[in-house]
């Protein structure tokens, strides 16, 4: 059965008129595979069984681990929506919050004293290449980024997943709880992007954020043309990279076209001929769609511009611009198109376009009205440690004409995270209602000392730093740190 | 404003650094009063403490109430209360070799010819972009260890301070720099062997030059001149002695004992470098009285060569007597995240003032700087910070180069005041 598997606020979508008429063909499609034979007859002509596009081939089956109802109290609260509650709890009742506030109670809860404590959403990067380039970083593993065409829209970011990747488990020491795994940046196209709860699985689809929209990884600047013209390929220029981006969505747009075409034609009671599958356009018609978000690497002030412009020239949102270097350049512009920005606090000088970095460039998207300013990792290492990441953005620009607060600057790893990935009707914030995914930090998570205590991802408790036993590790690390190869004096009765 | 005594001395000092052109003019005379004077010497940490530096290095450490009652300095700065630590030494990285590492010609740390001999301190470039940036992070001077070419010896390391002045080079070709371990192709054998054999044939040329030596002196003019090393031989003979240190690249366990060997063999000064699993043999490294430079984020096992990674290795091996260089590893553009490196490694377990140990007096130790402690003949590289040091939160208020004031802008501040500076012109007239 066809899932709904797009979060409401896309379904919603007031404009154009493309998103209203898709959503009735939609509808329509999922009826038809309920009950093909009701729809097909019309008078004049005996209809085929319609085809129809699986959207979700590979559903997710992520369980929560078991959670009881757990009443966090007297800790220092960031909900993620710019609110701070001092000396509060956080009650979390089926895998949801309840409530935040002060005094709380609640019957057969499991009451934890957090004295002390900071508590905050779950945090999230929207930028991880976890499981597809994991650790160790032999070749047999490296599956993060098809570099054999400009445009490998085909490619599903899922499908490499290792989840035995040891740095999923780091990260989730870390405080994160959900996390965009998207294909490199040597493409254009680089592929669809898969959003996961970070909890230990054996498949991916166990991992598989189950109602998050699939992200289409797009690549500006030096790494297409670099990668592509040292083989003589288009593109080997900037420009070159554009007319790349424009032939692909004029593509789709035919694409699109004839299944629009092929839609109403069937609804319409005629029996027209399907058009071919192609996996690489399927991807572009889910942009053109508002199904598939863009998350374009894309570091620089004048190509995020074009960017923008190319959503506009072929009617979709030109989305997150990942390691956004310089959106500090542009942030009106960002802000007025709805573009989130996501952006590392400091790393700077590897390339050309990564020449202009300010350590405030967060704080200055943040500080238009309706930005989405996103601080995320791309790296097995920050990952484990994006509240400092976002505490050294917050720090250097409270030097330097800012007053941003603890309230503020987590957004910027949890809901803005969450807004970016389509996912923050979900997650992100600790609103009642929402999914509990909390961290509970030992203190001030801006703190360089901060560590994360406890984790819960809906509600139940999947790392605990002072409890071995929600300690999960990887297949590939069980049984490889022993002391010795001798067996213990207290085994030594078992050998016979 | 609290700190507005400062900022005028600061300002002075400043202009006192922009009036001439090298740091080897003779630096004025400061006395910073009411410090809290991290010494990383026998000191320990005082409180209310003054520090008098002049003509670029540290003359007086004062504890509480030992100050005279007027000090004859040009400058007195109050530092109420502060911190005040030496100055950091980063160390492992391409600081003033490369601007941009994807602009191949801004690349200057490698060379598939470079050998032993391979001395990098002739390409270092003062006046990058890269040098203002790590001040920010409290560094004043950085060991730089190129990549070299590609044999089992690299290349030679030096070290500079990051006055941004074109004689910031303090010691070239200070140590040799070899690379063991796992390789894509090959057997992480042949490098051994190669280390091995080289330093066993150095060692038996030395012993003959030697020979021939004393007998050149016990029978006269006479005898035949003895063969004049080479260039190569000379290095060798330079790490025989333990004159230059050796640093070793490697992070298997067996990498690790085999360097610990020829260490003994031969008497090296060897210093360990990544060294990601060498918890499994922290004793031996103790014992052999080896330092070990490392990273103290990288905890996941990125190769089967560390498979022991952890944050908590470094408070492990110092709990077991080994002396530890943090070191941002594989990072030159943002080596001022050096403090907190050294802050994780303290959330994981590593006393404070080791953790400050291992940026400053461990690195100058090893490589024989005059710095990394704030005592009297020390070079008067100081910091002097808001709060904590390794805190977020914090930044640096001053910091003195052989004791002149540095600037602590860098281009990214210009790049920020650019455009959050209201204008009714184009940005490009914002300067």
């Amino acid at each position: 059965m066809l899932k709904k598997s797009l979060p409401h606020t896309l379904f919603m979508s007031n404009s154009p008129n493309k998103f209203t008429h898709k959503k009735s063909a939609f509808t329509l499609l999922a009826t038809s595979m309920l009950s093909l034979g009701l729809t097909a007859c019309l008078p004049n002509e005996k209809q085929d069984a319609k085809v129809v596009i699986n959207k979700n081939p590979y559903p997710s089956t992520y369980q929560a681990m078991p959670a009881q109802s757990t009443l966090l109290t007297n800790a220092t609260i960031l909900t993620g929506t710019g609110e701070r509650f001092d000396d509060a709890d956080i009650l979390l009742v089926n895998g949801k919050v309840s409530q935040v506030g002060n005094d709380l109670s609640a019957d057969n809860a499991n009451v934890i004293d957090m004295s002390g404590k900071w508590i905050t959403p779950g945090i999230i990067d929207v930028h991880s290449h976890l499981g597809v380039y994991p650790n160790p970083q032999v070749e047999s593993h490296s599956d993060g980024n098809e570099m054999t065409s400009p445009n490998t829209s085909e490619v599903w970011s899922e499908h490499s997943v290792w989840p035995q990747d040891p740095a999923f488990e780091a990260a989730r020491a870390g405080g994160i709880t959900s996390l965009q795994i998207l294909p490199g940046s040597a493409n254009l196209f680089g592929g669809r992007g898969v959003t996961l709860r970070n909890v230990p699985s054996v498949t991916m689809q166990g991992m598989k954020f189950a109602d998050a929209p699939y992200g289409l990884k797009m690549a500006c600047g030096e790494n297409p043309k670099r990668v592509y013209g040292s083989r003589k390929v288009l593109p080997s220029t900037r420009m070159g990279n554009v007319a790349g981006y424009r032939s692909a969505w004029l593509a789709a747009t035919e694409y699109k076209r004839a299944w629009d075409k092929y839609d109403s034609d069937y609804s319409a009671g005629k029996n027209p001929e399907a058009p071919k599958r192609d996996l690489e356009l399927d991807t572009l018609m889910g942009v053109l769609d508002g199904e598939i978000l863009i998350h374009n690497h894309c570091y620089k002030a004048e190509e995020m511009a074009v960017m923008i412009d190319l959503g506009k020239e072929f009617n979709y949102q030109s989305g997150t611009f990942h390691h956004a270097i310089e959106a500090y350049k542009i942030a009106d512009l960002l802000a007025a198109n709805g573009n989130c920005a996501a952006m590392w606090p400091d790393w700077w000088g590897f390339k050309m376009e990564a020449f202009d970095m300010v350590e405030e460039n967060t704080a200055i998207v943040d500080a238009v009205k309706n930005s989405c300013a996103v601080v995320h990792s791309d790296s097995s290492t920050t990952i484990q440690r994006l509240n400092q990441e976002a505490a050294k953005v917050m720090y250097r620009a409270n030097e330097n004409g800012f007053a941003l607060k603890e309230e503020d600057a987590i957004k910027w790893i949890t809901a803005n995270a969450a807004k970016s990935l389509g996912i923050n009707d979900e997650v992100g914030s600790l609103e009642a209602g929402k999914k509990a995914d909390v961290v509970v930090w030992n203190t001030n998570p801006f703190s360089v000392y901060a560590q994360a205590e406890q984790v819960f991802i809906d509600g139940a408790k999947v790392y605990d730093r002072l409890d071995d036993k929600y300690q999960a590790k990887s297949d590939f690390l069980l049984g490889q740190k022993l002391n010795n190869n001798l067996v213990s004096p207290t085994n030594k009765t078992a050998i016979k | 404003m609290k700190h507005t005594q400062l900022l005028t001395s600061l300002r002075y000092a400043l202009f006192g650094v922009l009036a001439v052109t090298t740091s080897q003019v003779h630096a004025e005379s400061i006395a910073i009063t009411n410090a809290t004077v991290y010494t990383v010497a026998e000191q320990g940490i005082l409180s209310q403490a003054t520090v008098v530096i002049d003509d670029g290095k540290i003359t007086a450490v004062y504890s509480q109430g030992k100050a005279p009652e007027s000090l004859s300095v040009d400058t007195v700065i109050d530092a109420k209360g502060r911190i005040l630590t030496p100055g950091f030494i980063a160390s492992g990285n391409l600081l003033g070799l490369v601007e941009v590492n994807a602009v191949s010609a801004t690349r200057d740390s490698s060379d598939k010819k470079a050998d032993l001999t391979f001395d990098a301190s002739l390409a270092f470039n003062p006046k990058s972009t890269l040098i203002p940036y790590a001040r920010k992070g409290g560094i004043t001077s950085n060991l730089v260890m190129p990549h070299g070419g590609e044999k089992v010896f690299t290349g030679q390391s030096f070290t500079v301070n990051l006055s941004g002045e074109f004689d910031s080079i303090i010691a070239p070709k200070n140590a040799v720099i070899v690379s063991l371990g796992s390789n894509s192709k090959g057997s992480r054998a042949l490098k051994l062997q190669t280390l091995s054999n080289q330093l066993e044939d150095a060692q038996k040329s030395l012993t003959k030059l030697e020979k021939a030596k004393s007998k050149k002196k016990s029978k006269g003019k006479e005898e035949k001149e003895a063969k004049t090393p080479s260039r190569s031989e000379l290095v060798m003979y330079a790490l025989l002695s333990g004159e230059k240190p050796l640093l070793a690249y490697a992070d298997r366990a067996t990498d690790i004992l085999a360097l610990l060997k020829l260490k003994q063999q031969y008497k090296l000064d060897l210093i360990l470098v990544g060294a990601s699993d060498a918890v499994l043999v922290s004793d031996e490294i103790a014992k052999a009285n080896v330092t070990v430079m490392m990273s103290a984020i990288d905890n996941l096992p990125g190769s089967f060569d560390s498979l022991h990674n952890s944050l908590d290795n470094i408070a492990k091996l110092a709990t077991a007597g080994v002396k530890i260089i943090i070191s941002n590893s594989g990072e030159s553009h943002n080596i001022n995240q050096l403090r907190f490196d050294a802050g994780v490694a303290i959330a994981n377990g590593l006393e404070a003032t080791s953790a400050l140990a291992a940026i400053t007096a461990n690195v100058a130790d090893s490589f024989k700087l005059n710095s990394g402690r704030i005592a009297v003949g020390k070079n008067a590289d100081l910091v002097l910070w808001s709060s904590d040091p390794f805190e977020i939160s914090t930044k640096v208020d001053a910091m003195w180069i052989n004791g002149n004031a540095m600037s602590l802008k860098s281009r990214q501040d210009a790049l920020r005041d650019r455009y959050t500076t209201k204008s009714n012109m184009p940005r490009g007239y914002t300067k």
